[in-house]
C-alpha cells in the first residue's frame, strides 16, 4: 500500500499503463462496423443462416442484385441461432428488412404478428403462387394468408450405397420400395467382424437422426392434423412406425450400436458413416451430394424415394419437404424494397443458381433442362419428384412446433434406447403435446377471438 | 429566557436535524446504487413476478393467466428433468470443488516462487471465457478423437463417449467445474495466509501433525471464507448455462442429461415464446436460491467461527 | 498450512521432491487443455480435426507458417470480424471499468465513512441483491432496454456498471472499514467536505482494492457471454465472447484450428494482464475473505 520499492514494480505498472492506453486508443480509433454503402440508396439488412459455401452462393445473388439497380443496397449478414435472434430483434423494434428462416417458423411468426403478409406485395413485384411446385406452395401459405417466400427447397429421400448393395448381393438398380424390402436389404447389408461387433449396417434411424418424426408418414399416418389442430401421435400408424424403429435397436443390440456409433465421424467430415460405407442406407436431403463430391467423389450412390409400408408401384413418392423461406418482419422500414429484392431472388436463373450451389432441387414449377442435367446430385430428379408429389408432406404447421419437436425428439431417444415401449410412450406424449397445442390455441383465442392471423395487419 | 425545558428541547431538535442531515448525506452517497438497483434489479424483479402470472409471447401484450404457469411446471416432464439435472450437478460439483480447492490451497499456501508458480498454473484456466473452455473441452471429450480417450487408450482403457453418453454428462460437467478451481484456491490461500502463526505453534506443541493442524486450526479459522464461497458457488451452480448450451445441443436433439434449468428457461423465453412461463421458472429459481442461502447461513451459524481479531 | 521452516534431513528433502513432482503434474493437468488449444491453433484444418496426438503440425517446421496463416485468417475473416469485436469489447470494458470502480467506491464510502441511520438497512439490501439469479432479471431487462431505446447498442452492457454492483460495493466497503476513522475526523475538523475526503484521502489509500475491482470487472466483461447474447442483435456490435461462438457451426463443420486460434487470441491479453498483476489477485482474495 505504500510506495513501490523496486524498478520491477515500476516496470509492471508501466506495462499495465501502456496496455490501458493502447486499449483506450484502440477503442476510440478501432475499426467500425459499416461497410462502404453507396450513397443515396435505401439500405436493407438481410439476415441469413447460411455460412461457408452456401452463404457464399447467396452472397453472390445479393451482390448481383446490388449491381442490377441503383436504388437499393442489400447487406448480407450471417446470423447464428436465427430463430431466436429474429424474435428478439422484432420484439426490440429493430428488425432487419429480410430474414431467412425455416419453414416451420412461419406458423408461429404469422400468429404472433411478427411478419408482414405478402398477399399484395408479392404480385405487385411480379411473383405469383403458380410459379411454385404444389408442395412448396403449402409452405408459403398459412391459414389463408401468404406469409413467406421459399428461398431454397429440399426434400428428404433414401440414399443408398450401390457398391455395398452389389457387395451384399442386392441389385443396385432396384432400391427398396417397401419397408419390408428395406428391412431385407438391411439384413443383407449387415456385416459383423469375428467377435460379433458391427462393421456395417443397412440402415440406422438415428443416422443422422435429424428428423426423428418422419417415420409415421411412411407408414401411412401423420403426426398432426392442421384442420382440427390435433396431434396424432398415438395413431396406430405412428405406433407401428416407432415399434419398427425399436425393432432395429433390439435386433442390433444397443451395446453394439453404441460402440459402432462412436466410430462415426461428424456429418461434415470425411468420416461421415455413409461416406465410409458403415451405414449402407440413410435418409438425407440433397445437400449430401456436396459432401460426397468434396470428400468421396468415387462413392457410387443411388437416390430413391424413401420406402413406404405398402410401396404401391407407380404411385407418387412420399417424402418430407424441408425448405428455407424469406420473410419480411413487422417493423421493417421498406417492405416494398424488400419485396423487390425477394422477387429478384425468385427469378428462375437466380433460383437455379442458388439451388445448384446448395445442391438442392428448384422450388419452381418451371425448371430448365440445363439445371437438371448439370446438377451435382445425380439423384436430383428424385428430389424434384418429391417436391411435386401430392403425397409429400411438410413439418406440422402449428405454433408450438419447436417445442413439439423437442419433446418428440426426447421421447424418440428414449424409445430408441428401448427404455419404454412405443405403445406406452406415444399416448403419454400425445397428451403432453396436445396440451401444449391446446394452450397455444386457447391463448390465441383469448387474444384474437378465433380470427385467423389476418393478412393486411397483424393484431 | 432561560427556561430549562426549552433549552433541552432545542438541543434535541438540533440533534434530530443533524441526524436527518446525515441521513440525507448518506443517501446521496448511495444514490447511484439505489437508482441503479431500482431500475435494473428491483423493477425487473417486479416485472418478472407479474409476467409469471401471465402468458406473454413478447411480441404481443401479456395476458393474465393466474397460477397457470406455476401449475404447469409440476406436470412438465422437461421441467422436472432439468430440475433433477441441475440439482445433481450442484450436489456433486459444489462439495468436490470446495474440497479440491481447500486441499490445493492448503498445499500451496506457503509463500515462495514455486508456490506462486503453481498457483498461477492452477488459476490461469479461470481466465478463459466459458465459451472457449466449453469448445476446447468439447473436443477433448470427443469419444473417438478426443485427447482424453486417446490417452486412456494408451493405458488400454476404453474411454466413454463423454458428452454423448447420458451417464457421462455429469462427470464431464464436474470435471469442467473442477478445472476452474483456481479461483477458489486463490481465495483460500489468501485466507490461510492470514491465520496467525501462533496458533500453529500451539498446535504443534500439542502434538498435532500437519493434517490435524489443517483440520483443527486452518479450517475453522477460514470458515467464514468457506461459507461465503459455498454460497457463491451455489448461486452459480443453480444458474449454469453457457457451458452446457455449447456442449450438449446437437442437430439430432438435446442431450437430455445435459439439459439444465437456465437453458430451459432461456428456451422458453426466446425460442418457444413462453416468456410468462420462463418468468415463473425464474422466480422459482430465486426462491430456491434464497432457501439454500438461508440454510447455508443457518448451518454457518453453528459451524463457522468468526475470529475476533 | 503453516509456514513451518523445513527440518533439515534427507527425508524431508525427499518429501519436498515428491511434492514438487506432484505439483508439476497437477499444473500440467490444469494447463494441458490450454497447451492443446495452442497446439491445435497452429495446425492446418485437417490435422486439427484428426485427433492424433501431435503437439506440432506435421511437418514440424511448418509451425510458424501455419500459425501465421491461422492467426491472420482469424484476424482478417470477413464474416467473423475479430478486430471489430475486439473494439466493441474494449469499449464496453473501459467504460464499464471506469464506471464500476467510481460508482462502487462512492457507494461504499457512503456505507462506511458516513454515519447515518438506515445505513445498515441499505447495506443489507445491497447484500441481498447479490443472491438474485440473473434469469429473473433477464427478460424484463430486455424489455426495459427496449423501452429505453438501447437495444441495438452497446449501452445495456456498460451503463448499468455506472451504478455500482453489490459485490464490488461490498468489497470496497470492507476495505474502507479498515482505514482508521481518525483520518477523516482530522480532515473534517480542518476543513474538508466528504467529497474532498473521499477524493483526496480515501481513494489514494484504497488503490489496491480499486485495482482489484477494476481488474475483476475487466475480466468479467471480457468473458461475458450471456449479456451480449441477449442484448446484442446487430452483428457489428458483437463482443469477442459472442464472436467466438460464431465459429461453432450448426452443421458440425467447425474449423477447429481457427476456433482455437481465435480463443488463444482472446485469452492472451488476460493472461498477460494476470502476469503483470499477480500480486493484486492474491491481495484481492485477502480483502474478500471475510474476517
Amino acid at each position: 500500500m505504500g510506495t513501490p520499492a523496486s524498478t520491477y514494480e515500476l516496470t509492471r505498472r508501466a506495462a499495465v499503463g501502456a496496455m490501458a492506453a493502447a486499449a483506450a486508443g484502440y477503442a476510440i480509433l478501432g475499426p467500425r462496423g459499416t461497410q462502404e454503402i453507396p450513397r443515396g440508396r435505401v439500405v436493407l439488412d438481410y439476415w441469413e443462416k447460411w455460412t461457408r459455401h452456401e452463404g457464399d452462393a447467396m452472397e453472390r445473388v445479393v451482390s448481383d442484385f446490388n449491381k442490377s439497380q441503383d436504388r437499393i443496397f442489400v447487406r448480407y449478414l450471417v446470423v447464428s441461432d436465427i430463430g431466436q435472434k429474429s424474435l428478439v430483434s422484432i420484439a426490440g423494434s429493430r428488425p432487419p428488412d429480410i430474414i431467412g428462416l425455416y419453414a416451420f417458423n412461419v406458423p408461429p411468426y404469422a400468429e404472433m404478428g411478427a411478419i408482414i403478409p405478402m398477399d399484395e406485395l408479392a404480385p405487385r413485384a411480379g411473383v405469383r403462387m403458380e410459379n411454385y411446385a404444389p408442395g412448396v406452395r403449402e409452405v408459403m401459405r398459412y391459414k389463408g394468408g401468404w406469409w413467406a417466400m421459399v428461398n431454397t427447397a429440399g426434400s428428404i429421400a433414401l440414399y443408398y450405397n450401390r457398391a455395398a448393395f452389389r457387395d451384399a448381393g442386392l441389385d443396385p438398380d432396384r432400391p427398396p420400395r417397401t419397408i419390408a424390402e428395406l428391412d431385407a436389404a438391411h439384413a443383407r447389408l449387415l456385416r459383423t467382424d469375428s467377435r460379433g461387433a458391427l462393421e456395417r449396417v443397412g440402415f440406422l434411424h438415428r443416422e443422422p437422426g435429424w428428423w426423428s418424426w418422419l417415420w409415421a408418414y411412411h407408414f401411412g399416418g401423420r403426426i398432426f392434423d392442421e384442420a382440427s389442430g390435433r396431434a396424432l401421435l398415438d395413431s396406430p400408424e405412428n405406433i407401428r412406425a416407432m415399434e419398427w424403429m425399436q425393432g432395429y435397436a433390439r435386433d442390433l443390440g444397443l451395446d453394439r450400436i453404441k460402440i459402432f456409433a462412436e466410430s462415426f465421424g461428424n456429418y461434415f467430415t470425411p468420416e461421415n458413416p455413409f461416406l465410409t460405407g458403415k451405414v449402407g442406407m440413410i435418409v438425407q436431403g440433397p445437400w449430401i451430394a456436396n459432401l460426397i463430391n468434396a470428400f468421396k467423389p468415387d462413392l457410387d450412390y443411388g437416390v430413391a424415394p424413401f420406402p413406404t409400408v405398402h410401396g404401391e408401384a407407380g404411385s407418387s413418392p412420399v417424402g418430407l419437404i424441408d425448405t428455407d423461406v424469406l420473410v419480411i418482419p413487422r417493423g421493417a422500414k421498406h417492405p416494398e424494397a424488400a419485396m423487390e429484392f425477394i422477387a429478384f431472388t425468385q427469378r428462375q436463373d437466380m433460383t437455379e443458381r442458388l439451388a445448384t450451389a446448395h445442391c438442392k432441387p428448384s422450388p419452381l414449377t418451371s425448371v430448365s433442362a440445363e439445371f437438371l442435367a448439370g446438377h451435382p446430385n445425380r439423384g436430383i430428379g428424385v428430389h424434384y419428384d418429391i417436391l411435386r408429389s401430392d403425397r409429400a408432406f411438410v413439418p406440422p404447421r402449428t405454433r408450438v412446433w419447436q417445442q413439439f419437436k423437442d419433446e418428440f425428439d426426447s421421447v424418440v431417444q428414449r424409445m430408441w434406447r428401448l427404455e419404454v415401449p412405443a405403445a406406452e410412450a406415444l399416448p403419454r406424449l400425445q397428451v403432453r403435446v396436445q396440451s401444449l397445442i391446446d394452450q397455444a390455441a386457447d391463448q390465441q383465442f383469448r387474444r384474437h377471438g378465433g380470427a385467423d392471423p389476418a393478412p393486411g395487419g397483424a393484431a | 429566557m432561560s427556561v430549562p425545558g426549552q433549552a433541552t428541547h432545542s438541543r434535541r431538535s438540533t440533534e434530530q436535524r443533524a441526524a436527518r442531515r446525515q441521513v440525507l448525506i448518506g443517501l446521496t452517497w448511495v444514490s447511484p446504487w439505489l437508482f441503479g438497483a431500482g431500475l435494473f434489479v428491483f423493477a425487473p424483479m417486479a416485472m418478472s413476478l407479474y409476467y409469471s402470472f401471465t402468458d406473454y409471447p413478447l411480441l404481443e401484450p401479456p395476458l393474465w393467466s393466474g397460477l397457470d404457469n406455476y401449475k404447469r411446471m409440476f406436470s412438465d416432464p422437461t421441467f422436472l428433468r432439468v430440475v433433477w439435472n441441475t440439482t445433481a450437478y450442484a450436489a456433486v460439483s459444489i462439495p468436490l470443488f470446495t474440497i479440491v480447492a481447500l486441499i490445493l490451497a492448503g498445499v500451496l499456501a506457503k509463500t515462495g516462487r514455486m508456490s506462486s508458480f503453481y498457483r498461477a498454473c492452477v488459476f490461469i484456466p479461470t481466465l478463459v471465457p466459458l465459451i472457449a473452455s466449453a469448445m476446447v473441452w468439447m473436443w477433448l471429450f470427443n469419444g473417438e478423437y478426443g485427447l482424453i480417450n486417446k490417452l486412456l487408450a494408451m493405458i488400454s482403457i476404453r474411454g466413454p463417449a463423454w458428452i454423448v453418453d447420458r451417464n457421462w454428462v455429469l462427470p464431464s460437467m464436474v470435471i469442467m467445474s473442477v478445472w476452474g478451481v483456481g479461483q477458489g484456491v486463490v481465495i483460500y490461500v489468501a485466507a490461510m495466509q492470514d491465520v496467525p502463526k501462533q496458533l500453529y505453534e500451539a498446535a504443534r506443541i500439542d502434538g498435532m501433525g500437519t493434517v490435524r493442524q489443517f483440520i483443527h486450526v486452518t479450517l475453522p479459522m477460514i470458515s467464514p471464507a468457506i461459507l461465503f464461497n459455498v454460497i457463491a458457488l451455489t448461486i452459480a451452480a443453480v444458474q449454469v448455462f453457457a457451458v452446457p448450451s455449447v456442449m450438449f445441443r446437437r442437430p439430432d436433439g438435446q442431450n437430455p442429461a445435459g439439459h439444465y434449468y437456465t437453458m430451459y428457461l432461456y428456451e422458453n423465453a426466446f425460442v418457444y415464446g413462453n416468456m410468462g412461463y420462463a418468468s415463473a421458472m425464474a422466480w422459482m429459481q430465486l426462491l430456491v436460491v434464497l432457501l439454500l442461502t438461508a440454510l447455508l447461513l443457518f448451518a454457518g451459524r453453528r459451524l463457522v467461527h468468526y475470529a475476533r481479531v | 498450512m503453516s509456514n513451518a521452516s523445513p527440518k533439515p534431513g534427507a527425508r524431508s528433502r525427499l518429501k519436498g521432491v515428491y511434492f514438487h513432482i506432484a505439483m508439476l503434474l497437477v499444473s500440467l493437468v490444469f494447463l494441458a487443455p490450454l497447451v492443446w488449444m495452442l497446439s491445435t491453433s497452429v495446425k492446418p484444418e485437417d490435422q486439427a480435426a484428426s485427433g492424433e496426438i501431435h503437439l506440432l503440425p506435421t511437418p514440424p517446421s511448418s509451425v510458424f507458417a501455419q500459425a501465421a496463416d491461422n492467426y491472420s485468417a482469424v484476424w482478417n475473416d470477413r464474416t467473423i470480424r475479430f478486430p471489430l469485436y475486439l473494439r466493441n469489447t474494449l469499449i464496453v470494458a473501459i467504460l464499464g471499468v471506469v464506471g464500476m470502480t467510481l460508482s462502487s467506491a462512492v457507494v461504499a464510502y457512503g456505507l462506511s465513512r458516513v454515519q447515518w441511520r438506515g445505513r445498515g438497512v441499505v447495506f443489507f439490501l445491497v447484500l441481498a441483491t447479490m443472491m438474485i439469479p440473473f434469469p429473473v432479471l433477464m427478460v424484463p431487462l430486455y424489455i426495459i432496454f427496449r423501452e429505453l431505446g438501447w437495444t441495438g447498442t452497446l449501452k445495456p452492457l456498460w451503463v448499468p456498471a455506472w451504478f455500482g454492483n453489490a459485490f464490488n460495493i461490498f468489497l470496497l466497503r470492507q476495505f474502507f472499514m479498515t482505514i482508521p476513522p481518525q483520518l477523516d475526523e482530522a480532515a473534517r475538523l480542518d476543513c474538508c467536505s466528504h467529497w474532498s475526503i473521499f477524493w483526496r484521502i480515501i481513494l489514494p489509500l484504497a488503490k489496491p482494492a480499486l485495482a482489484v475491482v477494476a481488474l475483476f470487472h475487466f475480466i468479467y466483461v471480457w468473458n461475458d457471454f450471456v449479456g451480449p447474447l441477449i442484448f446484442l442483435t446487430d452483428r457489428d456490435q458483437f463482443t469477442l465472447a459472442l464472436g467466438l461462438q460464431l465459429y461453432q457451426s450448426q452443421s458440425g463443420n467447425t474449423p477447429w484450428n481457427l476456433l482455437m486460434a481465435a480463443s488463444a487470441l482472446m485469452i492472451s491479453p488476460l493472461v498477460v494482464l494476470f502476469m503483470l498483476t499477480q500480486r493484486t489477485f492474491v491481495q484481492s482474495a485477502s480483502t474478500e475473505g471475510l474476517k
